[in-house]
């Protein structure tokens, strides 16, 4: 399988593992990523905060620059710009005097039919659990996991259409034919704080402090995710986090990709294990997943 | 308690956020869902539903001033859970539209802040460079050391370099050419 792939700004800097297990986790399933070729940033929440015009246009750019590469699926493993690129498809389609003038800008017209899917979504559903289930070599059997989706995966309803906003299943579902356990909480699609961690570190350390503790609380070794602001926001934060509660914990926060990587028996080093700040590798070896 | 006083300039506010931002707040029921469930609400920030008051009673400085709509974080939870479907992270652009264009102070500077820079290195580059855009804002706050021993973790890490400072980053065309682009546009559609 040949498919698009979109990876954005985040994932060359503090995502990288998030795109070294996904690139290495997709060589694994015979699926062929191509980058969307001189693809540029979707602009990001503080572009979809400042101008609808240019927060468009920026996703309109990428999206053309598939177009004319030929892709007829863009895989984005970054929920933030997973979303931008889908909303703003929607809003060319069908809000015509705003998607006349983000064309203006860009200088070309939209065909506006490449398929935008999530990392996750492709897996679940374009990969599939069987195929999933084929490639596994070690499963992760012993290891409890609560699946974190944040927001922009799921919500809004309205540009996304998850089977269920409050409850998906799908990364639940990816865990558990990884062999994993996979447990039920509450916070599956609690917000992180998101890009306030620079600017609002406080409301960051709120809200991400009752996520990394819900997860504790219900007895995770681990909180697995899909979205690399969501993953900085609940690992590099946690020693605030627990310092401030004066309490000497760590639960490692991993991607969905890493996990899979794993089961596959992939080598560590291609997964960005250790790029993690708070280090899965002593829960791996005790689970028999690393050496 | 917020009345409308009947003044013409009320409705103008009003159906400029309407029409710009596609969401009928006309239909809103006050029912709180979205304050309910809105991540960034608290003593300080009020949510959308007082948002949404604000707007539908013409009280253009008390909406402006409101620091909700740019603590909005756009996780897009109250539009999921509205009855009536209202997308607060739609309004928000408009009210930060409207906000920069009469250069009303941003009731959150350093939010503010932080996104601009952020839009800059996108300007310039094409791509974000986080770490960049964290240094200047640090410098700009006067907070030159904050969140220096996380940088130095993630630096241990091989997460990011500190050459990522260094080097002044490629000059990007593309991204730069579209900025350009939308003031173009903008100003035409002001001039229609």
């Amino acid at each position: 399988m040949r498919v698009g792939y979109y990876p954005g700004c985040s994932l060359e800097k503090t995502g990288k593992p998030y795109d070294l297990s996904a690139r290495a986790v997709c060589r694994g399933l015979d699926v062929e990523l191509c980058e969307v070729p001189g693809w540029i940033c979707c602009g990001s929440s503080p572009a979809l905060k400042m101008s609808r015009l240019l927060s468009l246009s920026l996703a309109a750019k990428n999206l053309l620059l598939a177009e004319k590469d030929g892709i007829e699926d863009v895989v984005v493993p970054c929920p933030f710009c997973f979303r931008r690129l889908l909303s703003a498809q929607q809003e060319i389609r069908d809000d015509r005097p705003a998607g006349i003038r983000a064309e203006q800008v860009i200088e070309a017209r939209m065909r506006g039919d490449v398929r935008v899917r999530s990392l996750l979504d492709f897996m679940h559903g374009a990969v599939g659990l069987r195929s999933i289930e084929e490639r596994i070599r070690k499963p992760l059997s012993g290891l409890k996991a609560v699946s974190f989706y944040g927001c922009y995966i799921v919500k809004p309803s309205q540009v996304i259409r998850p089977d269920n906003p409050e409850d998906p299943t799908s990364m639940d579902e990816v865990l558990s034919a990884l062999g994993a356990e996979v447990l039920d909480w509450d916070f599956k699609t609690e917000c992180c704080g998101a890009s306030l961690s620079i600017s609002k570190k406080e409301k960051v350390l709120e809200l991400s402090g009752r996520i990394v503790k819900e997860a504790l609380f219900r007895g995770a070794d681990a909180i697995v995710v899909a979205c690399q602001l969501c993953q900085s926001n609940l690992d590099i934060r946690q020693g605030e986090i627990w310092k401030r509660e004066g309490r000497k914990e760590g639960i490692p926060v991993l991607y969905f990709t890493q996990l899979m990587g794993l089961s596959f028996g992939l080598p560590a080093s291609e997964l960005g294990l250790k790029g993690l700040i708070v280090d899965p590798i002593p829960l791996l070896r005790q689970k028999g997943l690393a050496p | 308690m917020l009345r409308l006083t009947g003044d013409p300039g009320e409705k103008v506010f009003l159906n400029q956020v309407i029409e710009r931002s596609g969401q009928n707040l006309l239909e809103c029921l006050q029912c709180g869902k979205c304050t309910g469930g809105c991540p960034v609400a608290s003593k300080e920030v009020f949510g959308p539903r007082r948002l949404i008051a604000s707007i539908l009673a013409g009280c253009k400085d008390e909406a402006l001033g409101d620091p909700t709509w740019l603590y909005c974080v756009s996780c897009g939870t109250c539009a999921t859970r509205c009855p009536v479907e209202i997308n607060v992270y739609r309004v928000a652009t408009v009210l930060c539209e409207i906000a920069e264009r009469e250069k009303v102070v941003p009731p959150e500077p350093g939010i503010h802040l932080f996104e601009k820079l952020f839009l800059k290195s996108v300007q310039r580059h094409g791509r974000a460079s986080e770490l960049k855009v964290v240094m200047g804002y640090n410098l700009r706050t006067m907070n030159p050391f904050s969140d220096m021993s996380q940088g130095i973790k993630l630096m241990r890490k091989g997460i990011i370099s500190p050459m990522d400072l260094l080097r002044g980053g490629k000059k990007d065309e593309t991204a730069s050419r579209i900025f350009t682009r939308v003031d173009q546009v903008e100003n035409e559609r002001v001039e229609k």
